[in-house]
């Protein structure tokens, strides 16, 4: 029995020490928030007895009633609580926020001290310090929470909207039905499908809840500025605990019929900077691979083929348009064929869209399709980027080329041996030979000479009439005709002598061959029979002048006697220009 | 101390003339080996000495091709065209291979009636083969009119003079033809669109209205200029605005 004893006090002094390592002082409030006609409990709990007890000041509120004081002991599974509190009622003063300052005590010799409460008063309430209705109860602790992923995105930018419905620990649902789906005007929107409501459990405003994921959103927002979520509207019905314990002691449960909203949210939608917008930008928010594929690239003329333009990745993907593909003219394209597939989760859309052309060209050559770009926003980098497909080649092998399409449409013959046709209208090889011109040609037509051998042949008309008129006058001059002829004669038989002119020895012997020359084609004669008695005869005969004669016959005797005697200059020209007058009448004379 | 300079300046010719020609077989040789960009290389050599023909265009033109540049295929095959206008090799390499890899369609506006009478008809030749036409007719009316004035025999003067006025008719016909093509040629300024795609303006500046869009390898008409900007016409006679740094003018050679 003694030792039991003192085992009890053992342990007594063990569970003391305990308890003295964990001394508790709490202020506690009966609620935070009240009307002004209403009034406040205030508790400050201790687990262990201390002196000197000072209160805050209630200077905001009349102390009703207190302080008062409960002690409390209790033995539980042989561990003993105390607990001492000192209560007092509050009325406030006035409306507003007040906070009640920190209370004091000492325990075993320390200063223990109460954390500030802040209390907001606000207007008079009906039923002051009734029980909360059940309403009210509910509304408490049942609340419907939009959470929006992103409240500023920018444009096309996908966020998502979940709704989740806190329920408190004490109350249920027991039935729930959407009053008013939000529609999102300016959004593209799609509901992500929930399969069965799980409960979980979280922390709203700090405390403990059970919640479900009632809806699932992904939107796109399509405009930019502040753009307004309809809140999601619930009918519930809410079981709460009506405070009354039916006779096995369990909690009496009130159904109370509420409508709850998620309020509405406001999202500020940032639009796509300008800057760097590439021209060809579609409106392509997120993050995309860009593929361009041909499903051959040599064929024939009349096969098809398939070219096919890819967006894949993450983002708006049904929201813009893919680009055109651009094609030679002289190919011939149909309409293209596109394909979506696209899944929609959390993470906005994912998937690939596609234009598949069929494209049939109809002629030989080559083809060039050019380059295709596609540009999208980048939200990781937030700058555009552009990607591009390069160069694709359509090699058309055979077929008719485009400038003989419609000359060749022979009907094939059926012959056994094979004819060799000359492909016509292949691509020419290039020329072997060339022309050079100079680059800077002057053009002749407008040039001086153009318009000079343009307009002198009209001035040769009149030129060519005076000539010809002039020169008949000239013939109808008989006597003067003559003259010329025979002075032209003379010059024509003494231009070599007068060429010498000056030497003696070859000056006379080249006027004396003259002189006989000219007699030759005048008279006919022959060189043999050539002596001056005949010369004589002849010249009369053809009624010369006997004068001019002498002359004649005076100046060939000069030649011969020239190579023997010395002659001067002036003699020579003397008998140059007597041979040339003496020529010229006898040729006047002569008949 | 004249023939002696003109004898130089045609030797001077003649040399520069085969060093093109040896430059023409090089790259020759390096387009048949399939070294197009070098082909290329050398064939443009020889403009820069101020030399061309309808050939070396040609060659440029198929060089092109085989590299699949559009733009320069057309250009240097409209070039040929100019200095050889009735070529098939070059009208069949154009119409039949390069002007497939086109993207614009553009109707034609077919000229109809009269004025495409009388515009083959000009165009049969060009400017300075109607002047020289018009010359040797003048020649011949001078000389057939004095043959008129100066013979006896009646027969042969009525000839002479019927055919003396006629060939004064030619004459003046010849001069007003070249005019008229002189002038058609002034007005008739054809570029090749260079730019991938180039948008046509209704004004001569960036932020007007846009009229339509060409791609590279487009046949213009250029019809005024205007600071940075070239007015065209298309052959279906729709106009507008181009930047000129985006087309290339085919007559400036």
């Amino acid at each position: 029995m003694q030792g039991f004893k003192n085992i009890i006090v053992l342990l007594f002094l063990f569970v003391g020490l305990l308890s003295q390592a964990q001394i508790k002082f709490e202020a506690k409030v009966s609620k935070k928030k009240l009307g002004v006609n209403e009034r406040l409990r205030i508790d400050f709990e201790m687990n262990k007895d201390g002196d000197n007890f000072v209160p805050p000041s209630f200077k905001d509120f009349t102390v009703v009633g207190g302080p008062n004081t409960s002690l409390r002991n209790s033995y539980a599974n042989g561990k003993r609580t105390y607990q001492k509190t000192y209560s007092y009622f509050l009325a406030p003063k006035k409306r507003g926020k007040f906070t009640i300052k920190q209370a004091k005590i000492e325990i075993d010799g320390e200063v223990y001290k109460t954390f500030p409460i802040t209390i907001t008063v606000t207007a008079a309430v009906e039923r002051p310090n009734g029980p909360p209705s059940a309403s009210d109860v509910a509304s408490d602790n049942i609340h419907l929470v939009a959470e929006v992923s992103k409240t500023n995105p920018y444009l096309n930018e996908g966020i998502t909207v979940v709704y989740k419905l806190y329920v408190s620990t004490d109350t249920g649902v027991s039935n729930w039905r959407e009053k008013d789906n939000p529609r999102y005007n300016d959004f593209w929107s799609q509901d992500i499908e929930i399969k069965g409501l799980n409960v979980q459990k979280g922390i709203y405003k700090g405390e403990e809840y059970r919640y479900v994921v009632l809806k699932k959103t992904v939107l796109y927002p399509q405009k930019t500025g502040k753009l307004k979520l309809e809140p999601l509207v619930l009918d519930v019905t809410v079981e709460v605990p009506s405070g009354r314990a039916d006779i096995f002691g369990r909690q009496i449960m009130t159904n109370v019929p509420k409508t709850i909203t998620a309020g509405s949210r406001t999202i500020n939608v940032k639009s796509l900077p300008e800057e760097g917008k590439p021209s060809d930008f579609k409106g392509a928010v997120g993050d995309f691979k860009f593929n361009v594929t041909t499903s051959k690239n040599q064929l024939n003329a009349t096969e098809s083929l398939q070219a096919k333009i890819e967006v894949s990745g993450k983002g708006n993907l049904k929201l813009f348009e893919l680009p055109k593909l651009t094609t030679p003219s002289s190919l011939e394209v149909y309409e293209p064929e596109h394909k979506e597939s696209v899944r929609t989760n959390l993470s906005g859309m994912q998937g690939r869209i596609s234009d598949t052309y069929t494209i049939v060209p109809q002629y030989r050559g080559k083809y060039p399709i050019p380059s295709i770009s596609f540009s999208y926003f980048d939200l990781k980098t937030e700058s555009y980027k552009r990607m591009s497909s390069g160069e694709l080649l359509i090699d058309v092998l055979e077929g008719p080329t485009a400038a003989a399409n419609n000359t060749n449409s022979s009907a094939t013959t059926t012959n056994t041996k094979q004819t060799v046709t000359p492909s016509s209208n292949t691509f020419a090889f290039i020329k072997t030979k060339s022309n050079w011109l100079p680059i800077t040609s002057q053009p002749f037509f407008k040039s001086t000479a153009f318009w000079g051998l343009l307009l002198l042949p009209f001035i040769a008309i009149p030129l060519a009439i005076f000539i010809r008129k002039t020169k008949d006058k000239r013939n109808a001059d008989v006597q003067g005709n003559r003259i010329r002829k025979a002075d032209r004669l003379a010059r024509k038989y003494l231009s070599e002598a007068k060429k010498n002119l000056g030497q003696k020895e070859t000056f006379y012997e080249s006027l004396e061959r003259a002189l006989h020359n000219y007699l030759k084609a005048k008279l006919n004669i022959e060189t043999s029979d050539f002596n001056k008695e005949k010369i004589a005869n002849l010249l009369t005969e053809r009624q010369v002048e006997a004068q001019v004669i002498t002359n004649f016959i005076s100046i060939l005797e000069n030649c011969e006697l020239a190579r023997y005697t010395p002659i001067t200059n002036v003699t020579m020209q003397n008998d140059y220009d007597k041979s040339a007058k003496t020529i010229s009448l006898i040729d006047k004379q002569i008949r | 101390m004249r023939t002696i300079i003109v004898l130089f300046i045609c030797f001077l010719g003649s040399i520069s003339f085969a060093q093109s020609n040896q430059r023409f077989e090089e790259a020759n040789t390096l387009y048949n080996d399939g070294k197009y960009a070098e082909a290329i290389e050398k064939y443009e050599s020889i403009l820069d000495t101020g030399e061309h023909s309808a050939a070396l265009y040609y060659n440029l033109g198929n060089a092109h091709y085989k590299l699949n540049h559009i733009a320069p295929t057309i250009y240097n095959y409209e070039k040929a065209l100019i200095l050889n206008p009735n070529d098939k090799d070059i009208k069949n390499n154009l119409v039949g291979y390069a002007q497939n890899m086109t993207i614009d369609a553009i109707e034609t506006v077919p000229q109809v009636g009269f004025a495409k009478i009388i515009n083959n008809l000009v165009n049969t030749f060009n400017a300075d083969t109607w002047a020289i036409m018009a010359i040797v007719a003048v020649f011949v009316f001078v000389l057939l009119f004095l043959m008129y004035h100066f013979s006896y025999a009646t027969s042969r003067k009525r000839i002479a003079f019927i055919v003396s006025v006629v060939s004064l008719f030619f004459a003046c016909f010849a001069v007003a033809m070249a005019f008229q093509k002189a002038s058609l040629d002034k007005k008739d300024n054809p570029a090749i669109v260079f730019a991938q795609e180039t948008r046509v303006k209704a004004e001569a500046n960036k932020t007007s209205e846009e009229v339509f869009r060409l791609h590279e390898g487009t046949k213009v008409q250029v019809l005024e200029s205007y600071k940075d900007w070239k007015k065209i016409q298309l052959s279906d006679n729709s106009t507008g605005w181009i930047p000129a740094q985006d087309i290339k003018i085919i007559k400036s050679f």
